[in-house]
């Protein structure tokens, strides 16, 4: 019936259903007004107290009083939610992490999807070279990404050169990577960027700082380190567990900042109701262990509390590296 | 076997500069001229031997530091033991070595001064090397590795790559830098870059003879392909063969570096002295690429053309049925009936299991539209396609009679497709069509402004199609124009979608195929042929397969838009694949139907026809059904 109707109804009438349920969104609304007592018309709003009572199970009628995080967040965007956290570590003396993120959201007749731009750094090589290359790398990233990727989609330009989104986030990487050779001779560093167009991931990565998609069923790793260790793993000459002893278990074999051709690899993802998406550097995923950073991004509703949860329980465990972690949370809808 | 000595040099004041200056006087004899080489793992000096007085006598000092002071007593006797064993050796391609000394808290070795340039900085300097220069260094190279492998004591070289490899003036290969200052660098920091050139074993602690040809073969694959190992995946040799990168390579050549690189130790050569035999065969024939037949073994891919051919050879085919003139549509099977259009203006109906004739309908013009079923009642079952006559036929599937026709202002060459009990199909004329599939109702019209030959696709949202102005774009079901996709060129490709994922797979003329995001139409990926993509894409398992004008089958993994393999024929390929049980069929226009391995893409069986095949297959039961422009349908077994 509902294809029937598709079919015979004129583009831009309502679905009767949604409107129904539009109706009923409303409705339930109000019933939770009323419940709260809220009424205005009804009954006078009391005066407000003249000293705030500190007890928090008390909250007298008509004050307004802050919502939970969770019920903020929800009002705010009801499709994502993000939150990002770095630190330098225990150990380390600078944070050489550099991490961005950014979301835009919508609501209009025009149906631009949401979009988001979410980049992790792991800078590498001393004197600030480490730090500098990172910094770099995200803000050159973020900067091309924009340019070529969202300012497109707000114009609603439909240009035959427009590159499709993976080209324009892997020249995005690109570009970074020059930059990184021009202004930083003796460093270098990785670079794990997504942008999030509606529920779609779009990822361009290079070395070995991570994406995981984290669902009910559990959290999958869909980037994959370009790291000697994992070359040896994935060619069955190494264990994952050797591979965690290894002398070179830190040796990357592509990084920006090396040389001027980079290979960037790229991919995508439709990110499901309920998802999380998680992008860290190793100075999480080397020290805390998966079912760990899977408890706490599944169980805190905030993401931004989950990510200061992770970087803190790095830290318990010796903080030996620059931590770094932006989560993603995908709403059930 | 003796360890080479390994001096770390992780101390804080290594410095890229050597520390000695030019005229500075080693132990009263070696007179500094200036640095010629090293760096962070130490440096090597030029200098004069003043016992020599009346001429110029050159050698080269390599200067090496000690890890602490504390064990330099240790590492001197280590360092000693190594410079006498390497004293003993005498070969052409190893320098000789003259002295040794210990001097203010440094190691020196003096060798043979080697007038020269090492390979690594030879690919610098040129942009090719000959073939059999490279062939010539090759067996050099190997001779002394089985030199050093098969002393009383084996010496284990390491460390072979294109660096420490001098060309001398003589064009001759000499091997420097035995590992005896090999750096010990631990891994407490993230560091970028690999070795490049060592084995698998290696990264575990094994070095052995199979190790160090595992080395030769990483360098002579990069002198071959000039693609740098360390700037590239660690062990990614199989995955870069040779003639992809220089096609000039004889393939025998190719083959024993291919050999020598095997992941497998056991797979290698068994010795240095059997891949030397190897490259010794190629040495008196002609190396230009293809004339490496005498008593060389086939490349691998012409073994799998030859299996393929036996295949072919066996296969018979069930039936065939001849049209009168060209096929370039599609057949298509419904319960016992095969159906199929051709050029003579006919949609021919045979029996499925005979391809005994049953009936015709003929229209006024030739047909290029496949015929599809609509199963829409027990009463009314139609066989529903389109002619250049301009219309767009409905008719009885047992018996061939008109149901009803539907008439455009172009030639409708497009194929239709049935969703929703409606058929959308495009025309000439520049429309989209939707009507009713039962009784041809016209429901609405989308004028794309250029003929529509790709055939839609209908999810349960949004028909989707290309037209031959380069634009794919996805309508309601109502007929509204939801979004729309600009390609360079025309869209006669059929946009295929992925209704879990909702990604759109279409080809374009522009000759990418590209994937889309079927909610909003932005292009997430496209991945480059080089030729016109007319053929739809077949997806299984995450992997995309298609054919493309420049000859080959692609199958690339559809999150990623990385090519997993390719098969390549002489023509082009305009017709889509199917996939079934783990095989990729598809007819070329070099008129071979082919059977390919999906895991791999090599070759498991061809049936040639007549002629060229534009036609997709259609497979029923363990029956395949493919139509060629030699006027054929027919049915072959599916094998295996």
């Amino acid at each position: 019936m509902d294809l029937f109707r598709r079919i015979f109804g004129r583009p831009g009438e309502e679905d009767p259903e949604k409107a129904a349920s539009k109706t009923l969104e409303v409705e339930s609304i109000k019933e939770t007004e009323s419940a709260d007592g809220l009424d205005a018309k009804t009954r006078p709003v009391p005066p407000l107290p003249l000293t705030p009572d500190p007890s928090p199970g008390f909250i007298p009628d008509g004050t307004t009083r802050p919502l939970s995080p969770e019920k903020l967040i929800s009002r705010q965007n009801d499709h994502m939610a993000f939150g990002q956290s770095t630190d330098v570590g225990m150990v380390r003396p600078n944070n050489q992490d550099a991490v961005l993120s950014m979301f835009f959201t919508s609501r209009s007749s025009d149906e631009r999807g949401d979009f988001g731009l979410f980049v992790v750094a792991d800078g590498m090589g001393g004197h600030q070279h480490g730090e500098k290359a990172s910094a770099i790398a995200t803000r050159i990233l973020a900067a091309h990404a924009m340019s070529s990727i969202y300012m497109p989609i707000l114009s609603g330009s439909d240009s035959l050169d427009r590159a499709p989104i993976t080209e324009a986030l892997s020249t995005a990487v690109q570009k970074a990577n020059l930059e990184v050779i021009r202004h930083v001779e003796e460093g270098g560093t990785t670079v794990t960027a997504a942008a999030v167009i509606g529920d779609l991931a779009y990822f361009a990565h290079v070395g070995d700082s991570r994406a995981y998609l984290i669902t009910r069923d559990g959290m999958e790793q869909i980037t994959r380190d370009h790291s000697l260790v994992q070359r040896l793993i994935e060619l069955d000459q190494l264990t994952k567990e050797e591979s965690t002893e290894h002398p070179q278990r830190n040796v990357l074999y592509r990084a920006l900042g090396q040389n001027e051709s980079l290979e960037v690899d790229t991919l995508t993802r439709r990110l499901p109701p309920n998802s999380r998406l998680l992008l860290c550097t190793d100075g999480l995923w080397n020290y805390v262990e998966e079912r760990e950073i899977y408890e706490i991004a599944m169980n805190n509703p905030n993401p931004q509390e989950a990510c200061d949860k992770l970087v803190a329980l790095a830290n318990t465990k010796g903080g030996m590296d620059n931590v770094t972690a932006v989560l993603l949370r995908i709403s059930s809808s | 076997m003796p360890e080479t000595t390994q001096f770390g040099n992780n101390n804080d004041d290594v410095r890229s500069e050597g520390s000695l200056k030019a005229n500075t006087i080693l132990v009263n004899r070696y007179k500094i001229l200036g640095m010629i080489g090293g760096g962070g793992q130490g440096a090597v000096y030029q200098a004069r031997d003043l016992n020599f007085a009346d001429i110029k006598r050159l050698v080269a000092i390599k200067e090496m530091l000690y890890p602490e002071a504390s064990l330099r007593a240790q590492t001197f006797k280590t360092f000693q033991r190594e410079a006498n064993i390497l004293a003993t050796l005498s070969h052409p391609a190893i320098p000789k070595i003259f002295d040794f000394f210990d001097q203010h808290n440094r190691a020196y070795l003096v060798m043979e001064y080697i007038n020269g340039s090492d390979l690594e900085a030879l690919l610098g300097k040129t942009k090719e090397l000959p073939a059999d220069k490279i062939l010539e260094w090759a067996i050099d190279l190997c001779d002394v590795l089985q030199y050093l492998h098969t002393q009383p004591e084996p010496i284990i070289f390491r460390d072979m790559k294109p660096a420490n490899i001098m060309v001398d003036s003589f064009g001759k290969v000499r091997l420097i830098d035995f590992g005896i200052a090999k750096v010990f660098t631990s891994g407490k920091h993230t560091m970028i870059g690999t070795e490049g050139y060592s084995a698998p074993e290696q990264y575990k602690g094994d070095a052995n003879p199979l190790s160090d040809i595992y080395s030769l073969g990483a360098t002579l694959h990069h002198i071959l392909t000039r693609k740098d190992p360390r700037l590239e995946p660690p062990f990614s040799f199989h995955e870069r063969p040779i003639k992809d990168s220089n096609s000039k390579v004889p393939p025998g050549l190719a083959e024993v570096v291919e050999k020598a690189l095997q992941m497998k130790p056991a797979d290698r050569f068994a010795s240095a002295a059997e891949m030397k035999a190897a490259l010794d065969a190629l040495r008196y024939r002609p190396l230009a690429a293809g004339a490496t037949t005498n008593g060389m073994k086939a490349p691998v891919g012409t073994e799998a053309l030859n299996t393929g051919d036996l295949f072919g050879d066996k296969i018979e085919p069930r039936w065939k049925f001849k049209t009168e003139d060209e096929i370039r549509c599609s057949p298509m099977a419904f319960r016992d009936m095969a159906y199929i259009g051709s050029y003579d203006t006919n949609v021919w109906a045979v029996r499925l299991n005979s391809g005994e004739f049953v009936w015709k309908y003929p229209t006024n013009g030739g047909i290029a539209s496949s015929p599809v079923i609509a199963d829409i009642s027990e009463s009314t079952r139609l066989v529903l396609f389109g002619s250049e006559d301009h219309s767009f036929h409905a008719v009885d599937y047992r018996t061939g009679r008109i149901n009803w026709s539907y008439m455009t202002k172009d030639r409708v060459r497009g194929t239709p497709r049935v969703a929703h009990d409606h058929v959308f199909f495009g025309s000439d004329d520049g429309r989209v069509y939707a009507l009713v599939a039962g009784n041809g109702r016209y429901l609405w019209e989308y004028d794309m402004g250029a003929p529509v030959r790709s055939r839609p696709f209908v999810t349960n949202e949004y028909v989707i199609v290309g037209s031959e102005s380069g634009e794919i774009v996805a309508l309601e079901l109502s007929g509204a124009r939801k979004w729309g996709h600009r390609t360079r060129r025309s869209v006669t490709s059929s946009p295929m979608v992925d209704e879990v994922e909702n990604i759109c797979y279409v080809g374009s003329f522009d000759g990418h195929m590209y994937a889309l995001d079927a909610n909003n139409g932005y292009s997430m990926w496209r991945f480059r042929t080089n030729g016109p993509v007319i053929s739809s894409a077949a997806l299984e398992d995450d992997l995309l397969y298609f054919g493309s004008a420049d000859g080959n089958l692609y199958c690339v993994n559809a999150e990623t838009a990385k090519e997993k393999w390719r098969f390549g024929t002489e023509k082009p390929i305009v017709a889509s694949p199917v996939v079934y049980n783990g095989q990729v069929y598809f007819g070329g226009t070099d008129g071979n139907l082919y059977c390919i391995d999906a895991k791999n893409g090599k070759e498991l069986w061809k049936f040639p026809t007549g002629s060229g095949i534009t036609s997709t297959p259609y497979v029923v039961g363990d029956t395949l059904l493919i139509g060629s422009m030699d006027k054929t349908l027919y049915a072959l077994p599916l094998v295996g």
